[in-house]
């Protein structure tokens, strides 16, 4: 260890139980064009003389908000507040982590341990600390292989399942040899991750060519959610769909062989309007050297004239309107909905 | 000795090495190295006797080497596998 390393103090900080260390921590960040993204829940900080000189930040298992002074770069205290990072982070449980990086910054971030898994090219990168991990998921999913010349991809959250997901993937299975659906794991919704998984099983249960996987790390995940060191919010949105839907082109679609991504038309929801128009250019476009998957965008389906969602599904769930959620959902989730509605409400 | 869940010992410091273990069916051993071209076979053979040492016949080993030397590296080793052996009465000789 260097002599001045014997003068670093580092320490871990939760943003909500100390704001006035976390102003330290913002001028920092401000000072390498970072802003501070609200998601942390913990920081590792390195005081030296009482000043913040180094910090990096912890969201379950993605590595965010890393910053040095200027004036202590290669001294190695990037190293120390790396084994710092991902010694909390085991403590807490996490192993498996993410990080994005600018691409310049790529080489420090080998030093960590991690290494590139997407790039969205001169913007970021998402690394992940195993060399190994992606490989092993896709070997994994290359078991799952069915032959055919048109594979389809679908990718659901389904909070909860309802007859416009079940049209999408009815749809998909008849024009497709097989369908592989992908349900988000992301326990960020009203519904568990199980319970969303049961009613989907369930709804899909008499579609013989299908494959229905459980969700992962590399799917529309916390992890796949970067946004923190970019400046321009439009590029945020922009970057986090890019990194989702390059995973898919280039590990999870080949290891499969889907030739084809479904999806619905969305009419309401923004964001979900701008991943599909992204959804377009990161799979179709020749943005990878992976190859193209054709992006199959099927209308909503609509019943007595209301298009049929989720979204409108809870929103009837709220006023207790089992009455006109019957006629959007299949028996299987109607059946869930009437007998587990007080625990979801009381969850949400 | 059984890895029966994830855990990590050592730092990424220069002359250090962090190593993970976690559980898996199989044995399996993954080195990366700042000095793979020139110690990799002997970090590799250093891993495996203390593996061996530990009667560890299943995990995931991975490691991240920034040139430590053979006693640091049997040292995280064990440390690591300790860990995620999850047990409390060692037997010392085998840490020799």
């Amino acid at each position: 260890m260097n002599a001045a390393g014997d003068f670093y103090d580092f320490h871990s900080v939760r943003p909500h139980e100390a704001p006035h260390e976390i102003e330290d921590v913002e001028r920092l960040l401000a000072a390498n064009n970072l802003e501070l993204d609200s998601q942390i829940e913990i920081f590792v900080v390195c005081r030296q003389q009482g000043t913040v000189v180094a910090c990096a930040g912890l969201d379950h298992c993605t590595i965010k908000c890393v910053a040095v002074a200027e004036h202590l770069r290669g001294e190695a205290l990037s190293l120390r507040l790396g084994s710092e990072v991902v010694s909390l982070a085991a403590e807490r449980g996490q192993f498996h982590l993410f990080l994005y990086s600018p691409p310049h910054n790529q080489s420090l971030f080998r030093g960590w341990g991690f290494y590139p898994l997407v790039e969205v090219p001169r913007q970021i990168v998402l690394m992940e600390n195993s060399t190994v991990a992606i490989q092993r998921y896709c070997d994994r999913l290359r078991e799952q292989r069915r032959p055919g010349a048109t594979i389809g991809g679908i990718v659901l959250n389904a909070n909860p399942f309802t007859l416009g997901h079940r049209y999408l993937v009815e749809q998909a299975a008849t024009a497709c040899d097989w369908i592989h659906l992908f349900l988000v794991r992301e326990d960020a919704s009203s519904i568990s991750y199980a319970d969303r998984f049961a009613l989907v099983a369930a709804g899909v249960k008499d579609i013989d060519n299908l494959t229905l996987h459980q969700g992962s790390d590399y799917i529309i995940s916390r992890a796949t959610f970067p946004g923190y060191f970019l400046k321009d919010k439009a590029l945020v949105d922009h970057s986090w769909a890019a990194i989702d839907l390059l995973l898919f082109r280039e590990y999870i679609a080949p290891a499969l062989g889907i030739t084809h991504r479904y999806v619905g038309t969305e009419p309401f929801d923004l964001v979900t309007n701008s991943y599909n128009s992204e959804m377009r250019h990161w799979l179709q476009q020749p943005a990878s050297p992976a190859p193209p998957i054709k992006v199959v965008e099927v209308p909503r389906v609509s019943i007595h004239g209301t298009p049929v969602s989720a979204t409108e599904v809870r929103r009837l769930l709220a006023h207790r309107n089992f009455k006109a959620i019957e006629e959007l959902v299949p028996a299987t989730t109607m059946k869930f909905l009437e007998q587990d509605y007080p625990q979801i409400v009381q969850g949400a | 000795m059984k890895i029966v869940k994830e855990a990590i010992a050592g730092t990424l410091e220069s002359s250090d090495l962090l190593v993970k273990v976690a559980p898996s069916d199989t044995r399996e051993i993954v080195i990366k190295s700042e000095v793979f071209k020139q110690f990799g076979k002997q970090i590799a053979r250093v891993v495996e006797e203390t593996l061996d040492q530990l009667s560890v016949k299943a995990g995931s080993v991975v490691i991240e080497d920034k040139g430590a030397l053979d006693c640091v590296i049997r040292a995280r080793v064990q440390a690591a596998t300790l860990r995620g052996s999850g047990s409390e009465d060692l037997d010392w000789r085998r840490l020799s």
